[in-house]
């Protein structure tokens, strides 16, 4: 069956439109589900506070929902725009997008769930500090989005960049390893930031007054565990920008997606497992603050050293780039 | 677009490469974050012992490794030697 | 865009051998190199009890740094490797620093500034591994739990090599190429700062007190 570049572009379009907001809608879905009921459990515990504990899930959970609306701009703009370039290699880049933003919101969206939940426990709990809570949620929340953010940025370039004069054999592999690489990473550093986030605000309700050493520790802490989502996004941008000499055998392409499959599963590992490396330092900042310092460098050496496999992935991806 | 036998080959040892060590990646990343968890949990409840559980946390961390490295043998077995 | 990849070299023909010099590189460090002798200058000029603002800095660093060592090591151990471990720290923060003035480039950017810095930490914490523990003990300790188990251990110590000389790297070229592409898609509108303050000063902050701590942590895993 021959089909025209034209039906073709549009096929790859729809799908990836189709991954990209199915894929998407269930981080975000997953985490306000949990706001919810953790809102839920709150009201319950807490009756007189319902007005405030309302407003805080609707708060924490239009913030989870942005992951979700990244992935549905995306694929409003598969679905309806007139791309640049026209060859087959626009049909991988939109496809390549679609996968991005579809797997990368899943993280952030689950994530930024947790912070919104534990407020509303925390808010039950500690109704004083109604206002220190919600700050500390969205700023919390706001950075679980940074992975998410990242899949956008590559979705975005995959989509506006005009790669139809590089050689299509085996460009096409490298865009949708690209897609693959940022968007699968970011699941586990988007879950991991919101472990931390959700350990920060049950800790502030804890122990109100170790506020400010709560926040820098959540903080670093997602900033770490934000490592491997910048490893694949640059193994992406690498896949993006690298120009590969033209060449028909399969194994060339393969070598490329597998760079983007290897990064992207690399990723999620680590991810969560710096996110909870952060949580068990936040949670524990709240119950003994004057370990404090203690607790941030023994989460920093614990979250570098079990990011190593991310970092073994990344040295895989670049030599299947660079040397094969 | 012709494919012969041996690039067939080198496809699949390149693309099982790169699931090797990805896919390899994700327990001992997981395994290694719980660890560091309950180190900082550790020290939270005993700060005057953080010597001691740092280097316990290490060697846990190591050991929980190493099928993070066996899976990077394999992946560069799979590029240079196959 | 297109300057993302481009590094300026220098090759020089020796007797056969290419030898090549990233001049950018090699400038952006000797430039760090020189503001953290202006610092060491200022640092300890007129020294006194009543300290100074040069001083004060310089007595944080130190102070905090030998502190960490010492946990980490011991007493005696911490006087020895302690202004290694201080000297590592401000040579990295200021490197990560370096990219946030227009015009100048973060050494650890390039591949080859953290992959010799982990080289280095490597060597000398074998170095100190089999002073302390004596040769016999530091070999045999290859051949644990199993004798068949010694290529893999060595390939296990190698990659630390690996995994601390990339994660500095990625997190910095990473960072930079982010401000890059998010100032070029903003058309350079608000957001470089706020990035700028956020992977250089922040991430690069951490990044090199990561690289430090992990220097130190093989170090004090070889001795004990």
């Amino acid at each position: 069956m021959q089909m025209d570049v034209d039906t073709l572009i549009r096929v790859a379009a729809f799908t990836g439109g189709g991954i990209a907001m199915g894929f998407g809608a269930i981080g975000a879905a997953i985490g306000e589900g949990y706001t919810a009921a953790q809102a839920n459990v709150a009201v319950s515990r807490n009756p007189s506070l319902s007005g405030d504990l309302f407003k805080n899930m609707l708060v924490g959970q239009a913030v989870a929902e942005s992951a979700s609306i990244f992935a549905l701009v995306i694929a409003i703009l598969l679905l309806f725009l007139d791309v640049p370039g026209h060859s087959k290699l626009t049909a991988a880049a939109l496809f390549g997008a679609g996968l991005c933003i579809g797997f990368g919101a899943i993280g952030s969206g689950i994530g930024s769930g947790f912070p919104g939940g534990q407020c509303c426990m925390g808010i039950a709990r500690q109704p004083a500090v109604v206002s220190k809570m919600t700050t500390n949620m969205l700023i919390g929340s706001a950075v679980c989005q940074t992975p998410a953010i990242f899949s956008m940025v590559v979705a975005l370039m995959l989509l506006f960049m005009d790669f139809s004069k590089l050689p299509l054999f085996p460009t096409w592999a490298a865009l949708i390893g690209a897609g693959v690489s940022t968007g699968l990473a970011a699941i586990g550093s988007g879950y991991g930031g919101g472990l931390a986030a959700g350990a920060s605000c049950e800790g502030l309700a804890r122990q109100p007054e170790a506020g400010s050493n709560l926040t820098t520790t959540m903080l670093v802490g997602q900033a770490v565990a934000q490592t491997p989502s910048i490893f694949g996004l640059l193994i992406s941008f690498i896949l993006i920008f690298k120009t590969f000499p033209e060449s028909t055998s399969l194994s060339a392409a393969m070598a490329l997606l597998s760079a983007g499959i290897c990064m992207g599963f690399g990723g999620i590992g680590p991810g969560i497992g710096n996110g909870m490396a952060a949580e068990g330092a936040v949670r524990w900042v709240a119950r003994n603050i004057k370990s404090a310092g203690e607790l941030m460098r023994i989460m920093l050496v614990g979250q570098a050293v079990s990011q190593s496999t991310s970092i073994y992935a990344m040295v895989i991806s670049l030599v299947l780039i660079f040397v094969l | 677009m012709a494919i012969e036998g041996v690039d067939i080959v080198k496809a699949a040892a390149f693309l099982g490469a790169g699931i090797s060590m990805g896919l390899g990646a994700i327990g001992p990343g997981v395994g290694e974050g719980m660890v560091a968890a309950k180190a900082c949990e550790a020290i939270g409840k005993n700060p005057k012992e953080a010597g001691l559980l740092t280097r316990t946390m290490l060697v846990g961390q190591a050991v929980s490794e190493s099928t993070g490295i066996y899976s990077l043998v394999i992946a560069l077995l799979l590029l240079f030697v196959v | 865009m297109e300057d993302l990849g481009k590094i300026h070299q220098l090759i020089i023909h020796l007797g056969g051998y290419d030898i090549t010099l990233n001049l950018e590189v090699i400038l952006m460090t000797w430039i760090v190199i020189g503001m953290l002798t202006l610092f060491g200058y200022l640092a300890t000029r007129r020294a006194g009890l009543v300290p100074r603002q040069f001083q004060v800095l310089g007595e944080i660093f130190v102070g905090v740094f030998f502190k960490i060592t010492e946990d980490a090591l011991d007493k005696e151990r911490a006087e020895k490797y302690g202004p290694l471990v201080v000297a590592l720290f401000m040579f990295l923060m200021l490197s990560n620093w370096l990219g946030i003035i227009p015009h100048l480039e973060e050494p650890t950017k390039d591949l080859n500034t953290p992959f010799a810095l982990g080289i280095m930490g490597f060597v000398i914490a074998h170095y100190a591994g089999i002073r302390s523990k004596g040769f016999k003990a530091y070999i045999n300790e290859y051949f644990q739990p199993m004798f068949f188990m010694a290529p893999l251990n060595i390939i296990g110590e190698l990659s630390k090599i690996v995994s601390i000389s990339f994660r500095l790297f990625g997190n910095i070229m990473g960072g930079a190429i982010i401000i890059l592409v998010v100032s070029h898609l903003t058309y350079s509108i608000v957001l470089p700062p706020l990035l700028n303050a956020f992977f250089g000063l922040f991430v690069g902050t951490i990044q090199a007190f990561v690289f430090t701590m992990l220097t130190v942590v093989y170090i004090s895993v070889q001795v004990k």
